[in-house]
């Protein structure tokens, strides 16, 4: 039987470091461990070395962007399959379909949302996940 | 008796020769009146002559002015001839573009063979003249006037012609004819010269001003920056400048072809329908402007009109239509850079603000509890957030008012030494995190007061000296030069550059009076070359080689700096060598 109290690992992928700070202090005590990359690159290392549950991609990165990761995530073959949620202040349709299409399961423009809304985000995303499995 | 008949006799002798005398003087008088009615008909006749040479130039006058038709001008000297000269017919022979045409007016009824021998003699005279010959059966022949009627056996008695001259060449002939023998004189002869002469004075004075004209259009037209294309009315080219040439990339071929239609329609394929638009715009006579349309790499904005003239008769004639090209490639750049730059500035913004934002939603929430750590270091978060917000608020106003040369320089004098002591103090701190020396070296020749702004120094400082720690990696080394700089001696040689490869040289220093020189060297990544381009010029983030944790930012404390000093009179420049390090210095006049 799976555990319900099984701490769910998020990989937040930003180079803005408040949020990551922000967003763990709000995440219901317990329940997840947060990781945190400063770029798409450590990103990768880290989506490897500790497969996470749950990716939290920020898209305006430098040295390798959200979109750049997106695309890797979906034509590798070895990388583990993650559900990738976005969170960006970019909100432009495009950019969110264009994403879309890449595979990722969400899109939160960080700005419009409040923590608590973003944390229902990936409490439902996990959530599906877990009925998934 | 014999005095009686005396007497008689001697009145006689008297009386006849006083009676002959009489005779004689009233023929002398009938003689001499005779003769002055003749001189009085000759004058009357003069004076006729005169005026009908008058009218005639007078009427000339007004309608040649206008006109440049030659038959018009035929039309109305042989339409006023009948008041004057007495002609069994008249007519001209013209010279049209596409054909020789004939006109002939007939007062008398004449017979055909009559019409025809002088046809004959209207083609002979123009052959003579214009040395060439015409086929008699591909002319335009127009008859009016009385009937033709072949039993009228009269031939021609006399006849005469008159060249009309325009510019030097011949555009028609004018021939009068009569049945009557020997009828035109000199003097008849002698005043159309001189009307046919007037006639063509004033219509190649008129030709020449619509010459000079035409070429002051054209040399207009040739020199403007916006292509220009005219076509007429069976879309053949009228006009086409040099510009628009460039724009479909015509090249004059090794025949000598100018440019034609379907040049045009080729060259602009899908992207303009510019036959199409030229047939509503003539159909419609409502001009047409275009959104902007891209060829090659260019951004135009194209305009089409129909070209019309009133006419005297009223109305208006279409002779065609003009295409206008307007290259607004430097707008749209503008423009491009402009909305680059607003959402650069809000991307800057906005994350920072919703950092605040959520930090305050943590607290409000009640997560954290007051005064832990956590909450210190959530403060400490948000007012960060705050001040980096302000800076780029600070930078942004900077900018804008370099941008306007608004910026002030509130120059004072000050001392160069203070101002780099004092920073190198305040950015200790952040070196000795990363491990780098930061020190400063002032030249035996720096001066030691000097005037300029020191706040807006130090905010070149500031920048300088950020960057400098930013971009150097653990271990490295950030150094301070201040010197004097004279153009044309070399650099004092007591600079402690030893560690420092990248450093500026005499050449990079563009300044050509003496100079305080302050330069920011490190051993940091370097800059490839195309960022070195634009780094005084653009505010687009530099990217990075290799890892750093702070790499955001705007990009425009070095614009700034390059405001402020040039605000000063001085130079601003860098050098540097990717993997070894940059320098990055700057020039106030002393």
């Amino acid at each position: 039987m799976i555990s319900l109290n099984q701490m769910k690992k998020i990989l937040v992928i930003d180079d803005d470091q408040f949020f990551s700070k922000t967003l763990e202090a709000a995440l219901p005590a317990g329940k997840y461990s947060l990781l945190s990359a400063e770029d798409g690159e450590v990103g990768l290392q880290k989506l490897i070395s500790e497969k996470p549950d749950l990716v939290i991609l920020d898209l305006m990165m430098p040295k390798l962007d959200g979109t750049a990761f997106l695309k890797k995530l979906q034509e590798s073959k070895d990388l583990p399959k993650v559900p990738v949620l976005v969170s960006s202040n970019l909100s432009s349709v495009k950019k969110i379909s264009d994403v879309m299409a890449m595979g990722a399961v969400g899109y939160v423009i960080k700005s419009d949302e409040s923590l608590q809304s973003i944390v229902q985000d990936i409490e439902r995303v996990l959530g599906e996940n877990l009925e998934k499995k | 008796m014999n005095t009686a008949l005396f007497s008689s006799a001697m009145i006689f002798n008297f009386l006849i020769p006083i009676f002959l005398l009489l005779v004689i003087l009233v023929f002398y008088f009938y003689y001499s009146l005779k003769k002055r009615e003749k001189e009085t008909t000759k004058e009357r006749e003069e004076s006729t002559r005169r005026l009908y040479e008058l009218t005639i130039l007078k009427e000339l006058g007004e309608r040649v002015g206008y006109s440049l038709n030659v038959e018009e001008i035929l039309q109305i000297i042989t339409g006023s001839l009948k008041q004057f000269i007495d002609y069994t017919a008249v007519g001209y022979i013209v010279i049209n573009p596409e054909k020789i045409k004939i006109n002939t007016h007939i007062e008398k009824s004449v017979s055909r063979s009559f019409l025809s021998e002088m046809k004959d003699r209207m083609i002979a005279s123009l052959s003579a003249l214009t040395d060439k010959s015409f086929d008699s059966s591909a002319i335009d022949e127009v008859v009016s006037g009385a009937i033709v009627v072949d039993e009228i056996k009269q031939n021609i008695g006399s006849l005469f012609n008159i060249p009309l001259v325009i510019g030097g060449a011949v555009a028609g002939v004018l021939t009068v004819a009569h049945i009557d023998v020997g009828l035109y004189k000199e003097e008849d002869m002698t005043i159309l010269y001189k009307i046919t002469g007037r006639a063509s004075e004033a219509v190649s004075r008129l030709e020449e001003v619509v010459e000079m004209e035409k070429g002051k259009l054209n040399a207009m037209v040739l020199s403007m920056e916006d292509g220009v294309l005219m076509v007429d009315t069976e879309y053949r080219v009228v006009v086409a400048n040099p510009a628009i040439k460039k724009i479909i990339k015509f090249n004059l071929l090794a025949d000598g072809k100018d440019v034609n239609f379907f040049d045009f329609v080729n060259a602009l394929g899908g992207k303009f329908d510019i036959h199409g638009k030229l047939e509503e715009v003539i159909k419609k006579k409502n001009p047409y402007y275009s959104e902007r349309i891209n060829i090659d790499d260019s951004f135009f904005e194209i305009g089409v009109c129909s070209v019309s003239h009133s006419m005297l008769k009223g109305g208006d004639q279409i002779l065609g239509a003009v295409v206008v090209f307007h290259d607004i490639t430097k707008d749209i750049e503008l423009e491009r850079v402009r909305e680059e730059f607003t959402s650069m500035i809000v991307h800057e913004l906005r994350s920072p603000l919703d950092g605040i934002k959520k930090i305050i939603e943590l607290m409000i929430s009640g997560s954290i509890l007051a005064n832990s750590d956590k909450f210190k270091e959530y403060l400490n978060m948000a007012h960060q957030s705050s001040a980096s917000m302000l800076e780029l608020i600070n930078d942004i106003l900077d900018f804008s008012k370099l941008q306007a040369g608004k910026f002030e320089v509130n120059k004072e004098k000050v001392d160069i030494k203070e101002i780099v002591e004092n920073k190198i103090s305040f950015y200790k701190i952040s070196a000795d995190a990363k491990n780098l020396s930061l020190q400063s070296f002032f030249s035996n020749n720096s001066p030691q007061f000097s005037e300029f702004d020191p706040q807006a120094v130090k905010q070149i400082l500031n920048n300088f000296i950020s960057n400098a720690i930013k971009f150097t990696s653990r271990g490295g080394s950030v150094l301070l030069s201040v010197f004097t700089y004279k153009p044309g001696e070399p650099l004092p040689t007591d600079l402690a550059r030893d560690k420092f490869i990248v450093f500026p040289e005499t050449a990079d220093i563009k300044i050509n009076v003496p100079a305080l020189c302050v330069a920011v060297s490190d051993t940091g990544i370097g800059i490839s070359k195309t960022n070195l381009e634009n780094l005084f010029h653009t505010y687009k983030q530099v990217r990075l080689n290799s890892s750093d944790d702070q790499n955001k930012g705007t990009g425009l404390g070095l614009v700034i700096a390059k405001g402020i000093v040039e605000a000063h009179g001085g130079k601003i420049g860098v050098v540097s060598k990717e993997g070894i390090g940059s320098s990055f210095f700057f020039t106030i006049p002393l």
